[in-house]
């Protein structure tokens, strides 16, 4: 650049011209403007109001009485807890169930592609929609489900699927497996089409049961997409909320409020005045919890790493 | 094949059956919503209240779409879904084809940060609060209004996926292209828009199935954004809202009409493109 002095201002404008680096500005320009106004801009306005009891209209500064508030609010740590029991049991579930059939259609056999279709259609369904078809299957007096487990006389009593708080967590994880486990499959999938054909086909020279090629050829071979896989459950688990928010409300008696649908309702609730401030400080701590996650799982699966 | 050649043992072929239907099962209970929502959709508002196991209509009706269509909005809800989806890939196309072209092509200071940047911030996430800065600042410039703002803030969230997409597919082009285009006088914005742009098509089409669903698909944002605009309500949120309505019970029909105009097209779009949608979903979550 500024190696040779003599080049005057109108020269070095007519270079940079002529290399496109202003077109190359301006082709910029459009995902700058949408990553600064849509994520940077509203991500630090977050710290603006932590400290403030703010209602939408009027803010006013109130010290550490956010933090203390929060330490003192039962709903919002059981709705930690709530995060921690959906997520463990949507993992579960999910993870194992998507590596069951990514296995079982990996093979190259007729009508493999039709199930794959089948698996992965609710992935490209909105969440509130799905949430709100299954509103109708778990409906207590006229849902097909109670419908069908009477007919099969599993059960006399109808199930209160979204309003019994035994049973509501496990309704909503029947709805997050049946939206997420399409996706995982096919994630698998893909990291599985990685692996050679050849190793598979020694191993049967080898004799090697079906059992044994997964745990010992297949598991360890798709360990490192596994790890990404694995990065993405675990955080999309903890983020879920919008299912909740169309399903329950966060009921019956926040039961299913998880940590992001009990601060949605702090500030979009329509019944009560939104509590932004406080909201925004629940906020940073839900997003450490679970960078903390994050960072213990990545820690975990490098240990892991050492021992196999 | 060498399929034709393997011979089973019986007990391989019990395990076979045994694993094809399990498969079955799990096809099963994967349509099965779908299908009983559409199904129902046709049933009479009377048979839906009384619930059953009974999946086809006693009798085959259309009064929910016309009731939907005309009496409930539909028709202004579908039209915004649709304004919004087209609205999303439109920007989304033209932001990330032309920002991944320079990432890929040009060198500038702070490239890397740049683009770490974008790579960061599709990580970070604060939930729905960042949704209140963003409308507090629609409603400043006026156009908490207009469902640009949802079109631009779905755009801005989703991008850099895309970005990267892009960025990944430029570096399978190979650069003497550029460079005999650039000695036949092309411009550094020409070569994007006539060399690399048709070369692209295959990582575009996959961006516009999977920017269009994301917008079709949005809730919660369009949700607080349209909180006292029912006009400029989508398709998702205009059928959950009839749930929270006092005659709740009683649009059980309209619901099922709704939620059905909501899956159809985006099922239908998603039979003739479910390798595309695939490949992109897999492309951009494991590789990003």
């Amino acid at each position: 650049m500024g190696k040779k002095q003599t080049h005057t201002f109108s020269e070095k404008l007519a270079r940079a011209r002529n290399r496109g680096d202003f077109a190359a500005f301006f082709m910029m320009l459009p995902a700058v403007f949408l990553l600064i106004v849509m994520s940077i801009y509203p991500f630090f306005w977050l710290f603006r109001y932590i400290c403030y009891d703010y209602n939408g209209f009027k803010a006013y500064f109130t010290g550490s009485r956010n933090f203390m508030r929060m330490l003192e609010d039962q709903t919002f740590w059981r709705s930690v807890l709530h995060t921690f029991e959906y997520a463990g049991m949507k993992l579960v579930v999910v993870i194992p169930l998507s590596l069951l059939l990514a296995v079982l259609l990996n093979q190259k056999l007729k009508g493999t592609g039709l199930f794959r279709g089948i698996y992965f259609m609710p992935t490209v369904i909105s969440a509130a929609i799905y949430s709100l078809i299954f509103g109708f299957i778990f409906a207590v007096y006229n849902g097909v489900l109670n419908a069908s487990l009477k007919g099969l006389g599993w059960i006399t009593e109808p199930i209160d699927w979204l309003g019994d708080p035994k049973v509501v967590m496990i309704s909503v994880v029947i709805v997050a497996v049946w939206g997420g486990f399409g996706n995982y499959m096919i994630l698998f999938i893909s990291g599985m089409t990685s692996i050679s054909e050849e190793i598979y086909e020694s191993s049967k020279i080898d004799g090697a049961t079906e059992t044994q090629t997964f745990f010992h050829i297949t598991l360890p071979m798709l360990s490192p997409v596994l790890k990404v896989i694995l990065m993405l459950a675990i955080t999309t688990a903890f983020k879920d909320y919008q299912s909740i928010i169309v399903m329950t409300d966060g009921g019956p008696n926040n039961r299913s409020h998880v940590m992001f649908s009990y601060i949605y309702k702090l500030i979009f609730s329509s019944s009560t005045t939104p509590q932004i401030g406080y909201a925004t400080m629940l906020s940073v701590v839900a997003a450490l919890i679970i960078g903390i996650i994050t960072a213990v799982y990545m820690f975990v699966a490098r240990k892991l790493d050492d021992v196999i | 094949m060498e399929k034709t050649h393997t011979v089973y043992s019986t007990k391989t072929k019990i395990i076979r059956g045994f694993l094809t239907l399990f498969l079955v099962v799990v096809a099963f209970f994967t349509l099965y919503p779908l299908v009983y929502i559409v199904l129902g959709s046709f049933k009479a508002n009377a048979e839906l209240l009384k619930g059953g196991t009974r999946l086809l209509p006693e009798t085959f009706i259309l009064d929910n779409y016309k009731e939907a269509w005309e009496k409930a909005n539909f028709a202004r809800y579908t039209l915004n879904s649709v304004i919004i989806s087209v609205g999303v890939m439109v920007v989304t196309l033209v932001a990330t084809s032309m920002a991944g072209y320079v990432f890929a092509r040009k060198n500038f200071r702070g490239k890397e940060l740049l683009y770490s940047l974008f790579v960061a911030f599709m990580f970070v996430n604060v939930g729905s609060v960042t949704l209140r800065p963003l409308f507090e600042l629609a409603v400043k410039v006026k156009m908490n209004t207009s469902l640009i703002s949802v079109i631009l803030i779905s755009a801005g969230t989703g991008q850099a996926t895309y970005i990267f997409l892009v960025r990944g597919f430029m570096n399978t082009i190979s650069r003497e292209l550029d460079d005999a285009a650039k000695i036949d006088g092309c411009t550094f914005f020409q070569i994007y828009y006539k060399i690399i742009l048709p070369l692209l098509k295959p990582i575009l089409a996959t961006i516009c199935l999977l920017s269009f669903r994301t917008g079709w698909n949005e809730y919660i944002m369009p949700l607080v954004f349209t909180m006292s605009n029912e006009k400029m309500r989508p398709l998702t949120v205009g059928v959950t809202m009839l749930k929270n309505s006092g005659d709740g019970t009683a649009a059980w029909n309209l619901m099922f009409a709704g939620a059905t105009i909501s899956i159809i097209p985006i099922v239908l779009i998603y039979m003739f493109t479910s390798k595309q949608f695939m490949n992109g979903m897999t492309a951009g979550a494991v590789k990003g």
